[in-house]
């Protein structure tokens, strides 16, 4: 039986099953691939154009049409202010949003600082798999953000798979979640966001009791 | 041209060039409502990414939550560019916009 993160002398701490903690290692891998095939398709040329664009599985574009995808990119005349397109998956667009409302802006915006995102969120899930492998799992004050960033993103690319878009839809899948067995896959996947909505709520409370009280800068 | 007879030492132009501020631009760090993210969550990230006061996070997370989105903070343009991609690190959405 999980018993949620609470505060320790040292940092944070939660007693998970082991089917839990494999379970959350597992999410933590699925995240890190999706994101690593969108590192491998923009560097293959996907991205900038249309035509070179992977499918809405997200998968890389084969090994012979990313070369020729390159040359393409280079025939096009496009050069270094290609805005860079967002993800087609709903996932990788979560993961990665636009950093501004103008469509062009946020393609400029995305060339120069996907990638380094990209590299941030996959070093978090890294981490977080690392320290799923004791039980209980331990952090450190300094392991906790990491920690806590990869949970997140696990819980976003649940919520997008189960269509959570609005706070009806959050209320829905609380609901399915709460209602009891699991039946069908939705309804498992709703228990697994519940149970990580649940993880991430206990670490971060215990994360906010843990900051200095400090006035507002100004 | 030739520096061989100028009495004006290069380095006197590169220091004027190196020092002359330029003002900066202010740009806006917004950050927009969405259905998952945990209020304990954007709370904290308010606090411990920005040092905001308990009042001032809670004030803005509200805002968020109730408006729709809130300005977060101010900062010149490259400052807001990677405040803007540290929350998309920490999963919320947000962009950056001229003030």
């Amino acid at each position: 039986m999980a018993r949620a993160f609470r505060a320790t002398t040292y940092g944070y701490k939660a007693d998970l099953g082991d089917h839990e903690r494999r379970l959350l290692t597992g999410l933590c891998a699925d995240v890190i691939t999706l994101l690593e095939r969108r590192g491998q398709e923009v560097t293959a040329g996907g991205g900038f154009t249309e035509s070179t664009e992977s499918d809405d599985a997200g998968t890389p574009a084969q090994p012979e049409d990313s070369v020729f995808a390159h040359f393409s990119a280079e025939l096009a005349g496009l050069g270094e202010d290609t805005p860079l397109q967002p993800p087609r998956d709903k996932v990788l667009a979560r993961l990665l949003p636009d950093a501004h409302t103008e469509p062009e802006e946020a393609g400029q915006l995305r060339r120069l600082t996907e990638a380094s995102l990209r590299e941030s969120k996959i070093a978090d899930l890294r981490t977080a798999r690392m320290l799923l492998e004791t039980t209980p799992v331990k952090l450190t004050e300094d392991q906790a953000p990491a920690f806590g960033r990869a949970l997140n993103d696990v819980r976003l690319t649940l919520a997008v798979r189960l269509g959570i878009e609005t706070d009806e839809d959050a209320d829905r899948i609380r609901e399915v979640a709460i209602s009891g067995h699991a039946k069908t896959t939705e309804s498992f996947m709703a228990e697994i966001y519940t149970f990580v909505t649940w993880l991430q709520e206990t670490l971060f409370t215990a994360m906010i009791g843990m900051l200095p009280d400090q006035p507002e800068r100004e | 041209m030739s520096s061989a007879a100028s009495t004006l030492p290069r380095e006197e132009t590169d220091l004027e060039t190196g020092t002359r501020q330029v003002p900066q631009r202010p740009y806006h760090v917004v950050v927009w409502n969405d259905p998952v993210n945990l209020m304990s969550y954007v709370a904290w990230v308010f606090r411990s990414y920005f040092g905001h006061s308990k009042e001032r996070a809670h004030q803005l997370m509200m805002q968020v939550h109730t408006e729709g989105r809130a300005v977060v903070a101010t900062a010149g343009k490259e400052k807001a560019e990677q405040d803007v991609t540290a929350m998309h690190n920490y999963g919320l959405q947000a962009t950056i916009e001229e003030a």
